[in-house]
Formats: C-alpha cells, structure tokens, sequence
C-alpha cells in the first residue's frame, strides 16, 4: 500500500481577472487560506488554466515546492484537463490536483449576499485542501488489445463493418450461422425508394478488383471474400465468450457442411441425382429443393451445402458417387474454432413476425395469403415463379391483390412499436408488382402511410400515380369463399365510411419487423442488455451509437432496430470505426480509479458482483469454501455503486475513498459565518455537479449556507454517510443525482433513491425529522429547479429549528 | 341558399373525463384504425352506429353529441371490438362509461329506467311471474328461493343509485 | 363429485324453466352437486353496467359473495350471468385498489369480497369435472343423425383476456361437448357473431336483422337445429323466428335447443320432463332424429 507523504498544499486562487474580488474578499481568502496545516504556498492571480498562471504551477511542481494542487479557477471541468496535463508533463502524478469553482458555485449564485459568500468560498477552500490531502496518486494501467474483430452476423451490416475493419488492417472474423452470406438483404430483391438490385447494393464498397471506386459489383463478383485478413464462416454460431475488452476469447461451432469448399466447383450435377425434395424455405416454401442446394443467386461461398435434417447420408451417397471432384465428405463433423479477439460487432439483423398467431387474419390456413417477403420471393427473377405472381393454392395468375399494413406491428396484443420500413416495403412491392403487370388490381389497406426518408415521398407520389388504391381502415378479418377459391378482405374505408369487402387472389401482410432468432441466447452470451422491444441496446443512441454497455463490443444494422439499406450501411461504417478506435493503438490505456477490495473484510456476500452495471465484479475462490470479490480494472468504470452496496464496507473507491469524502464533508460544513442551517448538498459528478453548475452560470440566487460536494455516482453513498453529515454540522442534506432512468451508471441514482428513504425511516426513529435529508433528480438544464430547491429547503430548516443531536459530536 | 353553420360548442376535456371513469380508462389510446368498425355486427347493420366514430367524436370533445344522439345505447356488447383491438382499447366498456355519463346527465332510454325500476323493487330485471313461478313443481323444479332484494336496495343507495333522476327522457 | 352453487339469473327462472329443468336434471345424473343459495340477486348485466358500473360490479361480487360464504364454486347457466360474475371475480381478484372500492359499497350489507372462489360455467364443469370420456359413455341415446349449428353466443368467449374460457377465435370446448353427445357440429358463416340480442327493447328493427342474418346462415348450412347457452340468444332466435315472419314474411322453422336440452335428451331424459312447451318453434324434426 502506498504511505502517505507530508503533503506540501500549494493553493492557487482565480479571481478571474479580478470579477471575483468584486464579490468575495479574497484578501480574507488568503489569509484563511494560508492558516490551514500543510498549506505551503498561496498564489492569486487572474487565471491558472494558460499563461503565467500555469507556469506558476508548472513551476512550484518542478521545484519540488509543492506536492498537492487545489486550484480555485473558471471552467473547472475544462481547466482540470489542462492543468492536470500539464502538472503530469512537469512530473507530479496529475490525480493530486483538486480544482473547485469559486465563480458558478459561490460568486455568481450568491453575489447579493458577498459576505455569505466569502465564508463559503472558505469552506470551499477548506474542504478541497483537507481532500487534496488525502488524495493518493493514480497509475494509468494498460491492457493488450488484439488488433483483431469477431463481426457476428453476414448480412449488408456484417459485411459492411467486416470489410472496413480489413481495410484498417485488423484481422476480422466474420461468423454467419447460415450456410451463405447475405443475410435479409439478399431475399428482398430489390431496394427502395431507388428499386436497385439488393445483392448488388449489400455488397459492401470493396476496392479489391474495381476498376474505377464508382462501380459497384453484385456481391458474389464484388472481390469481398478476397480481401485479406477477412476470415469468413459460415454455417457457424458463437457459442460461448469469456475473457475481457482487447481480450476475448470466442469460440465458435461450425456445422459441417458436407461439402469440401475447396473442391466443389458449383457444377450442380449432385442436385440432379438427390431424391430428397424438401419445401425451399428460402424461397418462401413456394417450391422445393433437394438435401443437397446451394441458393440462387449464389452469396459467398460460392459451394455446395447439406441440409442434415433432410439428407439419408450413408443410405443414399447418391451424390458422393457422381461428384467430378469428389467435394462431398458425408462424415464431416461439427468443428469448435476458438478465436481470440479484442473486439466484437453483432450485426445480427432482424426478421418478419410470424403472423400466424394473429389468427383472424389465418396467415397459414389460407395459403394465398403471405408476407411481403415472400412475395418479395416472387417478385424476383430468380425466385421460385421466375417473377411471376401466383396464387400458391393453384398456381394461377394473382390479378388482384390486397395489401394489409401493420400486422403485429403498432399492435399491442404483439409487438407495440412501427418497425418503420414495411410502409416503403409494400409501396415497393405494389409498384413492381403493378409495373410488371399493367392489370394488376392492387390496394393497400392501412393505418397510417409512413414515408418519412430522404425522397420516400416521391415514392408514395408515384404509387398514387401508377393508380395503386389505398383503403385506410385495418381490416377485422380474411375470409375464404371457396366458391371461386378468393379471399375477402372485410374492411372499413373510414373516409368513406363505407364497409368493403375486398376481393382478393393474394392477400399479401406487412408483417412487423422484430429481433432476430438466437437474440436473447446471444444477448446473455455476450451479456448485452436488449431493450424493452427485445433489440440489442445500445448504450445511448445519440451520445454514443453502436456501443454497448461493456467495452470492446459494438452493434449495428437493423440488430438495434429494423433499418433499411442506407441506414444500415452507415450504422454499419460507424461500428467500424469505434471498433478501430478502441485497438487501433494495440493496448487499452486506463486510468485506475477503479474499486479496491480489502479482502480481509469480504464477507463473499455477492452483494457487489451483481450489483456492478458492468460485470466488473468476480467471485474467485479463496483457500476453502471463501471467496472474495475481485474488481477488474478493465471493467470497472469507477462509479463506486459496489461501494454503497457492501454492508461490511469491505470495498472502496480509489480517488473517493471513504476518507477523503469525509475530509470534504467536514470542510464545507465547517465555515458558516451566518445564523442559516448549513445545507449539504452531495451531487454526483454527472447530472448532479452540472446543475449547480447551470444555477450559478445563469445567476439564480440561493442561500449560501448552501454547499456542494461532489461525488462520481450517488450510488456510492451510503447510509451512515448521511448520518456523518448531520454530524459534521449540517442541518439538512439534499442528495442530487441524475434522474433514475437517466443514470450515467445505469442504476446508482434508484439506489440512492432507496438509501435515502432508509435513512429517513431510521431519521424518524432517532427523532428527527425526516424532512432534513431529501433527494433531487434533476438535469442540466433544470438550474433553476435546483436553486429553488436550495431556497425551499434552507426555509424548512429554518422553520424546524436547530436540529438536536442527543450526543455531543 | 347557403345553410347556417353553427359552432356547438365542444367539451374539449370529455375524453379524460372518461377516461377518468370506470371502464373509460383506455379511450385515449385509440388510433382510430378503424378495426372496430369493421368487427361490429350492429356497424354492418345499420349506419346509426360506428364504434371507432364514437369514440373520435368523444376525442374531440363532441360529448353533447355523443351522450344525446343515441348511437351509444346500439352497441350490442359482443365485445368483438375489445377483441381484436391492437390498441387494447377496451371499446365496449369504454361505452358503458358513455352510458354511464349520459344517464348521470338525464338522457335516458325508457327501457333502461324499466330495467332500474324492477331492479330497485325486486332485486331482478326481469320480474318472475307468479303465474311461472306456480308451475315449477310441474317441471321437476325446486321452490324458489328468496332474491336478496333488501341487500340489493342497500347496494343501489350506498353508490347513489336510487338517487339518479330517472324521469323518462326522449330516447332518440 | 363437487358441489357448485347454481346461480340462475333472472331470465331463465322468469321465462324459461325448459332451460333450467333441463341443466338440472341433467347435470344431477351426470353426479354435479347443484346448492342453491338464498339472497342471490340479478347477476348485473349489460343493462345494469349501462347504468352504472360500480353498481354493476358491486352487484356482481355480492353474489360471489354469497359463495365465498358458503365455501363453494359458482356454476352459471346464462352465459350473460357467467359473463357477469366472472368478470367481476377476475377483475376484484387482479385489482387491489378496485377491490377496495368495491368492499366499502359491499360493506353496507356486511359482506367482503375475498376472492377465494371460482366462477363457471357449466360447460367448464362438464369438461373438468365430468370430462368428455365418461359424458360418451353416459349418453345412451344415439343422435348421430342430428346435424346441429353451434352458437354459444358472445359472452362464453369474449373478452378473452378475462374470462379465458376458450381461444376467442378458434374456440373448440362448445363443439367437442356436442359431438361428444353424438351430433355433427357443422360450421357456418359467422359463426362467432353476436345475435344482437341486447338491442331488443332499445332498436328491435336492428336487432331483428342481426337475428335474420343467424337464421339464414344456419339455414344455408343445412342444419336440424341451433344449439344455445345463452337466453337471450334462444329468445332472439327462437321467438324472434315469430317476429322474422311477421315483418320479412319468412319462415325458415330452424328448431332452437340449449345444450342441457341437447344433454337431457342424450342422456335418455324423457322430453316431456323438459318443458319443451316453451319452445315457439316446433322441435319434431329433431326429436324425430333421436334414436
């Protein structure tokens, strides 16, 4: 453990080209200042952050004079960086400096009340010296990052991030559980609003083989498989992660595929020899296809696949005989390939919602009623029906067809959101559909017609103009008349009002879009959070897209939430890019103001391993039947909610350790000049901080004996720690975090919540009142909530008097 | 000749009064799909009754409209609206709530203040026959026994009940 | 075998003792203990919840009441009633604050509503307590010449979410229980309709043509007769077949029997037991089938 040195505090105070002295007396500062144990040397100037001021710190750490920094500046949160940066450059470990604000927290929110002020400044003052203290230095850790990234997921997202990683140099695993690549995106046939060729557009922008970087190639032709570091798998699943950011290791199952890729030249004669036909799901089961297949148009690779289920292996080997290149191995097992990565992308996708449960609408019954995508089957000239519509009951030409919008989508007996693409999908549809076949009689019936993208509207425009109908009413029910094999779409056209029965060779559903299969085993694989829709989440949409909540993993394309191509593929380019940043440099540099645990107290209670937001927290063995908890310092994002958790206070926090929140307790309650009841405010270094930060920069008054203490999460009070306030002097304590479902820690602001209404109950048992101790959840913006919560509660304690403590402190 | 048009004046906080209400508590939700409509057995009818335009109106604040004009007391309470709703808009309760609102504000069917009569004389609707009642013997019934009409009278006096205007209103 | 206490509603002991001569005497031979309480009241229906639903629904949870007293079951006959009081019993059970408001309105006559019992309906009964093999074995007439519609009318099924009887849209309890009993359920066009019955009074115009449209489609579908729960539903079609007369000028003579009726008579219950004189439309052509 690291000893404490003599502390030599040299204080530095701001007073902002002398703005500040016009409200507090900084010649009183001074001499405070200058009277408190161990302080060296005090300096005043105008700013610390540049110019001289800085070299007066740069210069007093140099001449070894002072050993711990407090500096009273402008801009704390900006100045901080600066001056800790450059007291590291001058050699003193940059965690010894303290910098606190004199002008947002005290100046400017209590400038009609100077006195007042000066004595809070002091308090301030104090309270960051008796810390700085205590403060002990931080190392930076660095940890091995492999330069390499598993990408989960073959589909235009996959494929997009996987290439521009290979780009960048890193060595990527690209693991697709289907036989191909290509994903969704390879079965749509076309793309909208531009209705180009999906398999051409999802191939991701390759320069391998480009003549000139404008053209664009099908992605079977597009050079992509060619590029080197890029490794693909396909038949295969990730079964199993452990390990840690920079570090994963992955293992992955491959199915065996029956076929040698290296031998099979795709010449097909094994299909013709097969007897097994089974129903081609692939293409919507609306034909069939042998054991042995490969999908047309072919995604990479490029080679022969055995469906298990279907095949009779060694009581047929019809195949095996007629292969030229004896590609065909029946006895090919399942292989466990293990991976070591430092990062991870799941771009997993999405798929259409079996309709079939929605049993009014008899998806599954009536065989002439499908989804889009299996019409998007049909559509294509590589489909089952050569482009074709048909009826699937008796293969007769579908003249009229019906679409119906939002199937179990926008419904909350299913799945309560709009999956956002399906409007434009089915416009799609109509459209070629109607292009093809000029006597096509179509209609849509809708909710609500949602073209909300980059030139979606002039797609609708031009649906309305190719004569498509539009009903807006939902349909209650698809009937079947045998009599002439139609369906009836039983309809109400709510502009007309008018009820319709709407006759129908093809009813064709717009299924809602939802997660992917597997979502929820990867998800605890991976230990992912998924949102209350089931997506993956990611760790805040517009802050930081496509991360997660543990380092080193990264979402992207419709996995969040159903996308289309151009979105998918910028999700897609984004991921890369945080996945390079992160092992770009080959090490993860972190500071270690991470969790300690004194392993002598650990109780093995468990408390704090599930309790951590990021699984930063194990349990490891100890001698016999003990174990302790062990904080990784890779994981650990310093929130200190482990701290509030332990009920042995076996853990602390390096950088906020119980001592040194105590020394800055006891310092701001120690000044007070004023008969008002002294205020403690603990605020967390987020939300919290800020918006005393936003009170006092917008100049809202409140009282003085008003004062500040900042921690990095409120999750790691704990209910003794009120307790030591009411002792330390102050007469009420208002706890300010961030709101309880906006937690930067993810739940320290609700566990705060519950330590604080505990401690009220236990307030009331010891004959206080509880009224003293409060909690404030509040954002940025809301500066003027907070100060007049300060004023609310300095007038409470006012009314209730002093508060009697039965022991003297 | 051009009509006058008339403003009536809208109760632009109807649907959170009922959805304040017992039963009214959905309204809201309603995005007018339209699925209502097309489910109910009395809409396919006659044209005096829409579900999903009763409850627009009732968003919009027609409530004059809506509690006077007598399209409420047509729903047939199939529930097969509730059903198939995919908002979970608990349509038929939601118009028990407008029942309810309009018989509080004096418009009442004959036929509802019928059924109220009987039940705060005899603890039923249907009154039983004595001429019915004789014969039961005759089919192998047992006696009768007595309806809690006392308790019934107390139920309707500690919820107001017996206190609702029950003169006999146009019903439209 | 269990004991239930029967609740009959208003309707049936008013105006059709055909239904409960029936339901008793065949659920008595079946082994189904019937208790019948004293003080029950209406059950609360539509009309009731029109009017006002706190009335209703404290009206309903009293007569559950009176079974959680006397520590049985609820069985209902009416669909209407079943829907009722098992609305209510879920609704009070699942809801804390609503239970509340209801025991202080229930407080006024001394009761408390607990929710330690169950409401069914008697269908619900026969499938679990009785079950399907032994109702075969009982029957010992042979009726598989009856080709019969089955309409349970609107209230066994819907809203589903709360009374969870049967699949709303694809319900099957109704039509095993009759094949069972020997006939062919057969399947006709909007089968799951309402039959407007509560319209009468109020529109007998609107309710007279929902009515029609029921008749027509069984008709269409070839059947020898209906086969209701509900008595209103029986009245719409069966009197209402009168009024379709008068006003459209058609007869169709479609026989209208409860399922108890149904069940009497396969389990060789005499039909003169079963005050079959209450039914307007003449019930030959079924009894004729019965062998």
């Amino acid at each position: 453990m690291w000893k404490m040195e003599e502390a030599k505090v040299g204080v530095f105070l701001s007073d902002c080209a002398k703005q500040l002295s016009e409200i507090l007396d900084f010649k009183a500062l001074t001499d405070f200042v200058k009277k408190v144990p161990n302080v060296v040397s005090v300096t005043r100037g105008s700013e610390f952050h540049r110019g001289t001021g800085l070299n007066a710190i740069i210069e007093a750490v140099k001449g070894k004079k002072i050993n711990r920094i407090v500096v009273a500046e402008t801009l704390p949160k900006l100045s901080e960086v600066i001056i800790a940066k450059a007291v590291e450059e001058a050699g003193l470990n940059p965690y010894l400096v303290e910098v606190i604000d004199l002008k947002d927290h005290c100046a400017s929110p209590h400038r009609d009340a100077p006195a007042e002020a000066t004595e809070k400044a002091k308090a301030m003052l104090l309270a960051a010296i008796e810390r700085a203290k205590l403060l002990e230095p931080i190392e930076k850790l660095e940890f091995p990052a492999s330069k390499s990234v598993l990408v989960i997921g073959g589909g235009i997202a996959g494929m997009q991030t996987a290439e521009d990683l290979a780009d960048l140099g890193f060595e990527v695993h690209l693991v697709e559980k289907a036989p191909f690549l290509g994903g969704l995106a390879a079965r749509a046939g076309r793309f909208f609003p531009t209705d180009d060729c999906a398999i051409c557009i999802e191939s991701p922008s390759s320069d391998v083989k480009a003549i000139t970087h404008t053209s664009r190639k099908c992605v079977y032709r597009s050079g992509f498989p060619e590029i080197p570091n890029l490794n693909i798998m396909t038949n295969s699943k990730v079964v199993s992660v452990e390990g840690v950011p920079g570090d994963y290791k992955v293992t992955v199952e491959k199915k065996p595929r029956y076929v040698n890729e290296s031998k099979c030249v795709g010449c097909d004669v094994c299909t013709t020899v097969c007897p097994v036909e089974v129903p081609d799901e692939y293409n919507a089961k609306l034909k069939t296809r042998k054991a042995i297949y490969m999908n047309n148009p072919p995604v990479h690779p490029p080679v022969y696949v055995i469906d298990e289920s279907a095949c009779k292996f060694q009581d047929c080997a019809k195949c095996v005989e007629v292969c030229p290149t004896k590609a065909i191995k029946l006895d090919q097992k399942p292989e466990k390939v293990k991976l070591n990565v430092g990062g991870i992308v799941v771009a997993t996708g999405f798929r259409e919602y079996d309709p079939s449960v929605i049993k009014e609408y008899h998806y599954g019954e009536y065989p002439d009623i499908i989804t889009n995508l299996e019409l998007a089957r049909m559509i294509d000239g590589f489909g089952p029906t050569a482009g074709t519509i048909v009826k699937p009951s008796d293969r007769k030409p579908a003249k009229r067809i019906v679409f119906i919008q939002c199937v179990g989508s926008r419904d909350r007996r299913w799945n309560p959101w709009c999956s956002g693409i399906c409007c434009m999908i089915s416009l799609k549809h109509a459209m070629l559909v109607k292009s093809a076949n000029p006597d096509a009689d179509i209609s849509m019936c809708y909710i609500d017609i949602r073209t909300t993208g980059r030139e979606h509207e002039y797609y609708y425009e031009k649906a309305r103009e190719m004569g498509i109908k539009f009903v807006k009413g939902r349909p209650t029910e698809i009937l079947h008349d045998p009599d002439g094999n139609v369906l009836v779409v039983d309809v109400e056209d709510q502009i007309l009002r008018k009820f319709m029965e709407l006759e129908a060779d093809l009813v064709v559903l717009a299924p809602a879009m939802v997660p992917a299969e597997g979502t929820k085993e990867l998800a605890q694989t991976l230990g992912l959070e998924l949102d209350q829709d089931g997506f993956f989440k990611e760790y805040n949409s517009k802050l930081r897209p496509t991360e997660t909540k543990m380092r080193g993993i990264y979402l992207c394309g419709g996995a969040t939430f159903p996308k289309d191509a151009p979105t998918s593929s910028l999700h897609a380019h984004s991921a890369a890019v945080k996945a390079a940043k992160f092992l770009m440099s080959g090490k993860i540099t972190k500071d270690q103001r991470t969790a300690i645990v004194n392993e002598e107290y650990c109780g093995d209670c468990e408390f704090c391993p599930v309790t951590c937001p990021f699984n930063a927290i194990s349990l490891e063995p100890e001698g016999e039947e003990h174990f302790v908890a062990k904080v990784s310092d890779l994981r650990c994002e310093g929130c200190g909610i482990c701290v509030g958790t332990c009920p042995v206070n076996a853990i602390e926090l390096r950088h906020s350790r119980p001592n040194q929140m105590a020394a800055q307790m006891n310092g701001l309650m120690s000044v007070n000049g004023t008969k008002k009841p002294l205020v403690l405010a603990i605020t967390c270094s987020e939300c919290g901080h800020t918006v005393v930060d936003s009170s006092g920069m917008a100049m809202m008054q409140y009282p003085a004996n008003v004062r500040v203490m900042k921690v990095p999460c409120t999750g790691i009070l704990q209910v003794h720690q009120f307790l030591q306030a009411f002792k330390a002097g102050a007469q009420g304590v208002m706890v300010v975090g961030c709101k309880t479902d906006g937690c930067h820690y993810e739940v320290g602001s609700q566990k705060a919540q519950k330590k604080v209404d505990l401690t009220k109950v236990l307030l009331k048992e010891y004959g206080i009142e509880p009224e003293r101790l409060e909690m404030f959840h509040m954002v940025y913006i809301e500066g003027d909530k907070f100060a007049e919560a300060a004023q609310t509660m300095t007038e409470k304690l006012e009314k209730l008097g002093q508060l009697q403590l039965s022991e003297p402190v | 000749m051009e009509s006058e048009k008339q403003r009536k004046p809208l109760s632009p906080f109807f649907s959170e009064e009922i959805a304040h209400r017992l039963g009214g508590e959905t309204i809201t939700l309603c995005y007018q799909c339209g699925t209502c409509a097309s489910s109910c057995p009395v809409a396919k009818t006659t044209d005096k009754f829409n579900p999903r335009d009763i409850i627009k109106l009732s968003l919009l604040g027609e409530k004059q409209q809506v509690l006077s004009d007598g399209a409420i007391w047509l729903c047939s309470s199939c529930y097969n609206c509730q059903e198939r709703c995919p908002q979970k808009v608990e349509i038929a309760d939601v118009i028990y709530a407008l029942r309810n609102t309009a018989i509080k504000e004096g418009h009442i069917p004959n036929i509802y203040a019928e059924f109220a009569a009987g039940l705060m004389a005899e603890g039923r609707i249907v009154p039983i026959s004595k001429f019915v009642e004789k014969k039961r013997p005759e089919y192998g019934l047992p006696t009768l026994k007595p309806a809690g009409s006392d308790a019934m009278k107390k139920i309707l006096s500690a919820t107001g009940f017996d206190r609702i205007k029950w003169k006999k209103e146009e019903a439209s | 075998m269990k004991s239930y206490a029967l609740f009959l509603g208003c309707t049936i002991p008013a105006r059709q003792p055909h239904y409960e001569a029936s339901a008793r005497k065949a659920l008595t031979k079946l082994g189904v203990g019937l208790v019948d309480l004293d003080n029950m009241t209406c059950c609360a229906p539509p009309p009731l919840q029109s009017i006002d639903l706190e009335t209703s629904l404290s009206i309903s949870a009293y007569n559950v009441c009176l079974a959680e007293e006397a520590n049985l079951d609820v069985v209902t006959l009416c669909t209407g009633c079943y829907e009722s009081l098992a609305m209510a019993n879920n609704t009070l059970k699942a809801n804390g604050k609503l239970r509340e408001r209801v025991n202080k309105i229930l407080s006024s006559v001394g009761k408390e509503f607990k929710g330690t019992q169950e409401v069914k309906h008697y269908l619900r009964v026969l499938v679990d307590d009785v079950g399907t093999d032994r109702l075969k074995e009982s029957v010992s007439k042979d009726l598989t010449g009856l080709k019969v519609a089955s309409f349970s009318g609107c209230h066994l099924l819907r809203p589903s979410a709360l009374l969870k009887f049967d699949d709303a849209e694809r319900p099957h309890v109704f039509d095993d229980l009759i094949e069972a009993l020997g006939p062919k359920s057969v399947p006709y066009k909007n089968k799951l309709k309402c039959c407007g019955g509560l319209l009468r009074g109020y529109a007998d115009d609107v309710a007279l043509a929902i009515a029609r449209d029921k008749i027509v489609n069984t008709t269409k579908a070839g059947v020898d007769c209906i086969i209701t729960l509900c008595p209103f539903c029986f009245l719409t079609l069966d009197l209402g077949q009168m009024l379709i007369k008068s006003t459209f000028h058609e007869e169709y003579n479609m026989s209208v029997l409860h399922y108890t009726e149904l069940l009497s008579l396969a389990l060789g219950i005499q039909p003169k037991e079963l005050a079959l004189e209450f039914h307007k439309i003449r019930l030959d052509n079924v009894l004729n089938k019965i062998k």
